[in-house]
């Protein structure tokens, strides 16, 4: 770990097995972000697929890069969009499986009611324009600093603050109607 | 929870103020389930985010592919490679080859390289082997008379050679 907290990888020495234990593992947040871009579940781990293999494949050239997780995400950004492009495809639709919501105290009608409110949610920040869009799911989701974001998306400080606050605050303004007139 | 301290969190949320370090704190706020009535709006948008990263690569089979595709593609890409480059050089030379043989055809049907009759006349060429023969028979006429001076020497030897007989 460095002081930040990264995991640090030694990229030089770099085996099979250590490749599984250390990198593999960021899979997951990997295919979030695929898929908050394709929305397709089988297209998103297509496009982890292919980052782990480049990780593999330039290995050496890794230790050259100071955050290598970012790296990978900002991989990960470009591949999903070259997808995008390739198919031609517009915004795809969210995730619309069910949330499992697992809270004993609450009433059926109340668990119901906060399924459908997180269900709308994930619709208010599928209708977001992109960058907000990728903005909020890093730093809201994923929990990345502000500078990594900048290095993910490829954005300065000020685009990725802006975009952030606007996506912010337009999730916050359905909300506050829907609790206010029921919409 | 003072719900002063949540208020002032969520200001500088809103405002994208908040340190990473606050954000957690608000959203574990938010997972404890104890806020004031006034923010249950807010609530399942900290949900939602909690909820969200929960979402895994759901496929036991993933990470197989994935290292089945890194042990083999180098190997099977420097054959396949070497088996490309090497196919295109033959074709290449196929060509090379099979364009030289069908020029040097052509080059030899375009000029025979056999004896081409010279004459259409019969006369004429009848004249012409008249020249050629007697231009053979003058030669034989010319030997024939260095012939004759060396049988002159060859006689004139003979009879030196009886004379030196009949004085011995």
């Amino acid at each position: 770990m460095d002081p930040s907290g990264r995991l640090v990888i030694d990229f030089n020495g770099m085996n099979l097995e250590s490749f599984q234990s250390r990198v593999m593992p960021a899979k997951n947040k990997l295919f979030r972000f695929a898929l908050r871009f394709l929305g397709n579940e089988e297209e998103a781990k297509d496009v982890v697929q292919e980052v782990l293999i480049r990780v593999w494949k330039g290995r050496e050239q890794m230790n050259e890069v100071q955050n290598w997780e970012a790296w990978c995400m900002r991989i990960t950004k470009n591949l999903s969009l070259d997808r995008i492009k390739a198919m031609a495809r517009k915004q795809t639709h969210p995730i619309e499986e069910g949330y499992s919501v697992h809270q004993g105290t609450l009433s059926p009608h109340e668990s119901t009611e906060l399924h459908e409110s997180m269900n709308r949610i994930s619709q208010f920040i599928a209708a977001l324009p992109e960058k907000q869009r990728q903005v909020i799911h890093l730093r809201d989701i994923e929990g990345y600093s502000y500078n990594e974001i900048c290095e993910i998306l490829e954005l300065d400080m000020n685009q990725v603050k802006v975009n952030l606050f606007r996506a912010r605050n337009a999730v916050r303004e359905k909300l506050t109607k829907i609790n206010a007139y029921g919409l | 929870m003072d719900s002063n301290r949540i208020n002032e969190l969520l200001k500088k949320y809103w405002s994208c103020e908040a340190s990473l370090e606050e954000e957690a704190e608000l959203r574990e706020i938010f997972k404890a389930g104890n806020v004031p009535d006034e923010l249950k709006e807010t609530a399942p948008l900290f949900q939602y985010f909690e909820e969200n990263k929960k979402k895994s690569l759901n496929d036991m089979s993933f990470e197989g592919r994935v290292m089945e595709k890194i042990h083999s593609p180098a190997k099977r890409g420097h054959i396949s490679k070497l088996v490309y480059n090497s196919m295109r050089i033959a074709a290449g030379l196929v060509v090379v080859l099979a364009a030289t043989w069908f020029i040097r055809n052509e080059i030899r049907s375009s000029n025979p390289p056999e004896v081409v009759d010279t004459y259409d006349d019969p006369k004429v060429a009848f004249e012409e082997t008249k020249k050629a023969l007697m231009m053979i028979s003058k030669s034989f006429g010319t030997a024939e008379e260095h012939a004759k001076k060396i049988n002159l020497f060859n006689e004139a030897q003979e009879e030196i050679q009886k004379k030196k007989e009949t004085k011995l």
